[in-house]
């Protein structure tokens, strides 16, 4: 895949830690991949260039991954953007409010990294067909 | 010396002193910013290897070779990266990380750390066991479930829970027990901790839901629910119908809704009643639309009606929670004029809002 062709997914994650484990599975599987540390970075870097999927995390400081999940889906631009929520809130009524608040999906940490590439490559999959 | 020679010497020892102190702190932080720096640049040509590790991309195992080859010089400095990245993943991967723990020596020093005089170094002793899930720390763990500290044995439970090792069941049900007038550890780390251990507890549970104390009969009716134990199902019927904790009667209400069938609409329903405390009864309308039977349907549609409003919101949300039936049943109860119909009408509204039922244009 040229550099052109790759797929753009960003990671919002306040954790270097995290940014660092997924930003490394991605790009090894032939993602371009930007991470950021924050909410509102994510919302900014999604606006400045739109990613074809997003992974953020719920618990960031500033805006939180629920809270611009609510945004993208309130714009027109990004409303059918994928977002996969990455976080270790494992409760019942956690991911319920993810799910309605409208993520594509919900990985709950700490995850298997090729779990995550494989819902990758079914929501990117998906969204071809 | 005059009083106005005194209070300028004071003055200068006051000034300093805290210029002293400003100086102190100064060269604190930088001293702790050039070590950290000088940590950085030591593991710094070892990160790529913990990613590889970490993500599952080491195929050809060098990344595993480049870590259990770290001098130990530089592995002070790595392991609470190693650490803190074991802590985010889980999988092939983490048992990698484990073995480069174990290969370092790490689990014999958190052994010796869950062992220690400082409540500090047991928790982060019990945390590292916790985190490795080694069967072979069950024995180390176990004795920190009575420790005096509140914050080892809540590190110790969870250390417990993510090793999964059923036989630890009844210590960690236990550590609940409230001695001379203190809670052993609280009831949701426990809970966790039993869901870690998976069907093979169920007689622990089974026994628990006998118990004289009212909170170890509580946590064991949420984790029968939660874990869905339909073993425990005539034990829970026992607790709802007799038990004299509210509370209780509550939980096991919950866990009847889980694991129950049919036959317990009969049971759960019959805590539905004006006669019976509100909470109890809000949780029964819930319970039954949590068993998804059809059978708990004229139960539900009745309750409509009732006078405790949100009660009747809730009977119609259980029926649309039952599904296509339940939703039929609330088609026809919001046809009339009354107050059961409006309720009918509002669940409806609620469950297109939620996205559970198409809206009326797709209909």
């Amino acid at each position: 895949m040229s550099e052109q062709d790759k797929i753009r997914i960003l990671v919002a994650d306040d954790d270097r830690d995290i940014r660092d484990l997924v930003t490394f599975k991605l790009s090894q599987a032939g993602y371009d991949v930007q991470a950021v540390d924050d909410g509102v970075a994510a919302l900014a870097a999604i606006e400045a260039n739109p990613p074809r999927l997003a992974i953020l995390d719920v618990m960031m400081p500033g805006l939180s991954g629920i809270d611009v999940l609510r945004k993208l889906r309130a714009e027109e631009s990004t409303k059918d953007l994928d977002v996969i929520l990455l976080t270790a809130r494992s409760r019942d009524s956690d991911v319920d409010t993810g799910f309605a608040t409208g993520a594509s999906d919900y990985i709950i940490k700490p995850f298997s990294p090729r779990e995550l590439l494989h819902r990758v490559n079914v929501l990117l999959a998906r969204a071809k067909e | 010396m005059s009083a106005q020679q005194i209070l300028l010497v004071t003055n200068i020892g006051i000034l300093s002193c805290c210029l002293a102190l400003v100086l102190l702190i100064v060269l604190t932080k930088l001293r702790r910013t050039a070590r950290q720096a000088r940590a950085a640049a030591k593991i710094g040509p070892y990160r790529h290897a913990l990613l590889a590790v970490a993500t599952g991309e080491d195929d050809d195992g060098q990344g595993r070779r480049e870590l259990y080859a770290i001098p130990s010089r530089v592995w002070k400095h790595m392991n609470s990266a190693v650490v803190s990245m074991l802590s985010h993943v889980r999988g092939a991967p983490a048992e990698v990380l484990a073995g480069t723990l174990r290969g370092h020596g790490e689990l014999d020093r958190a052994a010796a750390m869950a062992r220690s005089r400082s409540a500090v170094k047991r928790s982060r002793g019990a945390y590292l066991l916790g985190l490795v899930r080694d069967t072979a720390s069950v024995p180390v763990l176990l004795p920190l479930l009575s420790d005096n500290s509140d914050e080892v044995r809540l590190v110790a439970t969870r250390a417990l829970g993510a090793i999964g090792e059923p036989a630890t069941a009844e210590a960690v049900i236990e550590a609940l027990r409230i001695r001379r007038g203190r809670i052993g550890v609280p009831a949701w780390i426990a809970e966790e901790a039993l869901l870690g251990m998976g069907v093979g507890i169920g007689p622990v549970l089974l026994k628990a839901l006998k118990d004289d104390e009212h909170g170890i009969r509580n946590v064991a009716a949420t984790v029968v629910g939660l874990g869905t134990y339909p073993s425990a199902a005539p034990e829970l019927r026992q607790l709802l119908a007799y038990d004299l904790s509210s509370e209780v009667r509550r939980s096991a209400a919950v866990a009847l809704g889980q694991v129950g069938g049919d036959g317990d609409v009969g049971a759960i329903g019959a805590h539905t009643g004006p006669g019976h405390p509100t909470p109890l009864r809000r949780i029964c309308v819930e319970a039954l639309g949590e068993l998804g039977s059809p059978q708990a349907l004229p139960k539900l549609r009745a309750l409509l009606a009732d006078d405790d409003r949100r009660l009747a919101e809730m009977a119609g949300e259980s029926m649309v929670r039952i599904g296509g039936v339940g939703v039929a049943e609330l088609r026809i109860a919001a046809t009339g004029d009354d107050e059961g119909a409006r309720i009918a009408r509002a669940a409806l509204d609620f469950a297109r809002l939620r996205g559970l039922l198409p809206s009326d244009g797709e209909a």
